[in-house]
């Protein structure tokens, strides 16, 4: 078939775009609370408040004065990220991993100059980059050196991890594999691969590149389904306490798994993509009227929610 | 289902609009369907007046408003003399008078009439005319025992008897000889119509002599009588010389009734007058405009049609740019559509109107695919926001400037129309598909570039319809009612048809 009808996507439970919007953000995310994650400086602050763990932060780059201390911030990190503080969608990130002479050298082995770099991130401050195209601040933050796990499936930059949370109950989570296509992003909308994680075991499942099923990473030809994730159950936690943390009820979290720090909290996305549900080859919707008709107890405490979020949706996946 | 306060607003927007509505149509008597094409007779009379020293005055019968009938944009053609419109009892005079010159004077009346027989024949019945005034007690006597014995008849049968033995056939039993010879008198000194006038008194038939024009396609030299006569709950038309009654709705256009010559001229000769008919079509809406303007109502005073002309076609189309963002919001929100920002759409459809369709799309396509490849190349430059689109503002302005240039030089208006483009749209429309570009593939920029030129024409072909101009700006308050289904759409948390597609490797079912 080559669409699916109405009745047959309200039968599987699928989300959908306009109900997402009017039922869920609109209702669970005010819209004062935004800043809260639309800043990932300000992300970052509340995330250290609740002892949820994120990349170290170097420097912030306010006004055009503060470049003037980047170079003595950096010298003891060979290998850095530059990334707007509010950037959507991974544009304006830039990761440097090497130095050669006097210059950086991007992952994709391109060679950039410190002016090259300065100019970047005088576009940050502009707001080039940033949601209504606001001033912005640059973040100076480690180079995530991630948890091997995913290196056979990923071509190059940082696979993360993001998991959707409704009124603090993880919901469904994947796996976003970068691709030569997506520069090393893990944006599905840039080419990054999704792929679905099995709630109660954290393996990974179905996976979804550019809107089709594939079971074999395109540039190195691993397979992608059945990777155990690490530290499945603690980033199930992390999740579920970002409700607590930010006071938004329908929220995609996307973490990293450093290889000697574990999950870091990388950014909270108030309005998170619908494409998980491919990857999950499971509806949003299900779940969503599912955590509605909880036990009120559950909502007390995030390890509660995390408890009863593996075993109501175990169930669906076995 | 729950009642949603955004539902119940809806619900009171509309119920608003149509309130407003009715009340127009039904008690300001407004056209349903403004715009919908409608049958009417064109009429004009025609006349060459000569005349004397002393003034001379011309009075000719023409039509009016009133039940059944609407007379609208009436021309007048006067010349040198004065002209004056008189109503007397029924009828509407035209006067035109005035000291004629040798040469006389070419005078001239016009107008549109629309009929709606079904109701003109319903108008309110007259009371009984005394006989008239050179009719004895004797010869009433006669009439009254000439039609006594029709009495117990129903009014219509009456008319039908009497229109029968007024051509000779009297029935069974034929009345006295005495009697019949006397009426062949009467008949003979009296004339025809009188005889039918005092035989329809006597039946206690309300009856009235009436000139007027035959409908139909006609040009004629002058006008012709017949007898309308009242049956209790219709007129009904008589034609007096052959006695016959016309079929239901009779083609006659009255002009003066109760006897009153369609033509009357003091101190003065008319010659070549002439009335000619025509059918023509035109829009319902132009049979009330003239009412309109002239009107008192609240309604009609703040109608659009009082602005003046040159801000009227402003908004013809302002009123339609709404309609402009509902299917914008249908072409989003229930098909799913992606376009460049959300109403550059409807501002690309607006500038269309000055260049046209084609030239539109291909300008706009060449200035976003130019405008994209000098992005690429600034891009290197490195230049802050704010300068760097400004650099591609005055790009496009650029642009303009040379299609105007080129437009002269071939003679192509649609070219020179092309300053009207919203320039800040297509500033951001470059930067934005450049973006998309970069971040998601030139595939995706295209299908956006695409999805935005499909939605701007079909929001261009909606408010180029002219029949839809024209009933918003009959009726505004519509724009409630489009607000009305805005706020309803805002409701929908159905699928998009794009999910339909983009959901399609779902397989397997709870």
């Amino acid at each position: 078939m080559i669409f699916k009808t109405p009745s047959w996507l309200h039968q599987f439970g699928l989300l959908g775009m306009n109900r997402r919007n009017a039922e869920y953000i609109m209702r669970f995310n005010p819209r004062s609370f935004f800043p809260l994650v639309d800043d990932k400086f300000m992300t970052k602050r509340l995330a250290e408040a609740y002892q949820i763990p994120t990349p170290l932060l170097y420097h912030v780059i306010e006004y055009h004065g503060d470049i003037a201390g980047l170079e003595e911030v950096v010298r003891d990190h060979p290998d850095f990220v530059v990334k707007p503080a509010r950037g959507a969608g991974g544009s304006g990130i830039v990761l440097i991993t090497d130095r050669q002479a006097s210059n950086l050298v991007k992952p994709s082995g391109e060679v950039i100059s410190w002016i090259d770099l300065t100019y970047h991130i005088f576009d940050i401050l502009s707001g080039i980059y940033s949601l209504e195209g606001l001033e912005d601040r640059a973040l100076i933050e480690a180079f995530i050196h991630p948890d091997p796990v995913f290196a056979a499936v990923t071509y190059y930059g940082v696979p993360d991890i993001r998991i959707v949370v409704y009124r603090g109950v993880p919901m469904m989570g994947m796996a976003r594999l970068p691709t030569r296509a997506s520069d090393g992003k893990a944006n599905l909308h840039r080419g990054a691969i999704g792929v679905g994680i099995n709630m109660k075991e954290g393996t990974t499942s179905t996976a979804v590149h550019r809107s089709t099923i594939v079971t074999h990473h395109p540039d190195t030809n691993c397979p992608l389904t059945g990777i155990q994730v690490p530290y499945w159950k603690e980033m199930l936690h992390m999740a579920a306490r970002t409700s607590e943390m930010t006071g938004l009820g329908y929220l995609g979290v996307d973490m990293l798994i450093d290889k000697e720090r574990g999950p870091l909290l990388l950014e909270l996305n108030a309005r998170p993509g619908l494409q998980i549900q491919v990857a999950n080859q499971r509806g949003l919707r299900s779940r969503l009227e599912l955590i509605d008709q909880a036990p009120s107890g559950i909502f007390i405490s995030p390890e509660e929610r995390v408890e009863w979020a593996v075993s109501a949706f175990a169930k669906s996946e076995a | 289902m729950k009642r949603h306060p955004a539902v119940l607003l809806a619900v009171a927007l509309l119920l608003f609009s149509f309130a407003l509505i009715s009340y127009r149509i039904i008690w300001l008597k407004y056209p349903i369907l403004p715009a919908a094409p409608e049958r009417v007779w064109h009429l004009s009379i025609d006349a060459h007046v000569k005349g004397g020293e002393k003034e001379t005055r011309v009075m000719i019968g023409v039509p009016y408003t009133h039940r059944g009938q609407t007379v609208a944009e009436e021309r007048i053609h006067s010349g040198t003399l004065n002209f004056n419109l008189l109503r007397e009892g029924l009828n509407q005079i035209g006067v035109w008078s005035g000291t004629l010159a040798s040469e006389g004077e070419t005078i001239g009346y016009s107008s549109t009439i629309r009929v709606q027989p079904q109701r003109l024949f319903k108008t309110k019945p007259s009371t009984l005319e005394p006989y008239p005034p050179n009719i004895g007690d004797e010869e009433q006597a006669l009439a009254k025992r000439l039609v006594g014995r029709w009495n117990s008849l129903p009014p219509e049968n009456r008319l039908r008897r009497i229109a029968a033995a007024v051509r000779g056939i009297w029935g069974t039993p034929s009345p006295d000889n005495e009697d019949l010879q006397a009426w062949s008198v009467f008949h003979e000194k009296h004339g025809r119509l009188t005889a039918f006038l005092v035989l329809f008194r006597a039946a206690g038939l309300p009856a009235r002599i009436v000139e007027g024009l035959q409908l139909a396609e006609s040009i004629t030299n002058s006008t012709f009588t017949w007898i309308d006569i009242w049956t209790g709950q219709e007129w009904e038309s008589l034609q007096p010389e052959r006695g016959e009654i016309y079929q239901k709705p009779a083609p006659l256009l009255p002009l003066t009734t109760n006897g009153l010559p369609a033509v009357r001229v003091i101190n003065g000769e008319l010659s070549e007058a002439r009335w000619t008919l025509t059918h023509a079509i035109i829009d319902q809406w132009r049979m009330h405009f003239e009412r309109i303007m002239r009107s008192d109502r609240f309604l009609d005073r703040w109608s659009l049609f009082r602005l003046p002309e040159e801000f009227q076609r402003t908004f013809r189309i302002l009123i339609l740019v709404p309609i402009g963002a509902l299917m914008i919001c249908v072409l989003r929100n229930m098909v799913g559509f992606p376009t460049f920002g959300i109403f550059m759409p409807v501002l690309m459809a607006l500038a269309f109107r000055n260049t046209g369709l084609l030239y539109g799309l291909g300008i706009f396509a060449g200035v976003v695919l130019i405008g994209y490849v000098v992005r690429r190349w600034i891009n290197r430059l490195r230049l802050l926001l704010v300068p760097r689109l400004s650099v591609i503002l005055t790009l496009v302005i650029i642009f303009f400037t040379v299609f105007a240039l080129i437009g002269n030089k071939v003679g192509l208006r649609e070219l020179m129309a092309v300053g009207l483009l919203p320039f800040v749209i297509l500033t951001m429309t470059i930067e934005r598909f450049f973006v998309i570009v970069e971040e998601a593939g030139a595939r995706q920029g295209l299908w956006t570039a695409a999805g935005s030129a499909a939605v701007a024409t079909i929001t261009y072909e909606i408010i180029q319809f002219e029949p839809l101009q024209l009933t918003f700006f009959v009726y505004p308050e519509l724009l409630f009612a489009i607000a009305a289904v805005e706020i309803l759409l805002g409701r929908y948390t159905g699928y998009r048809v794009s999910e339909f597609i983009r959901f399609r490797k779902l397989k397997v079912t709870r």
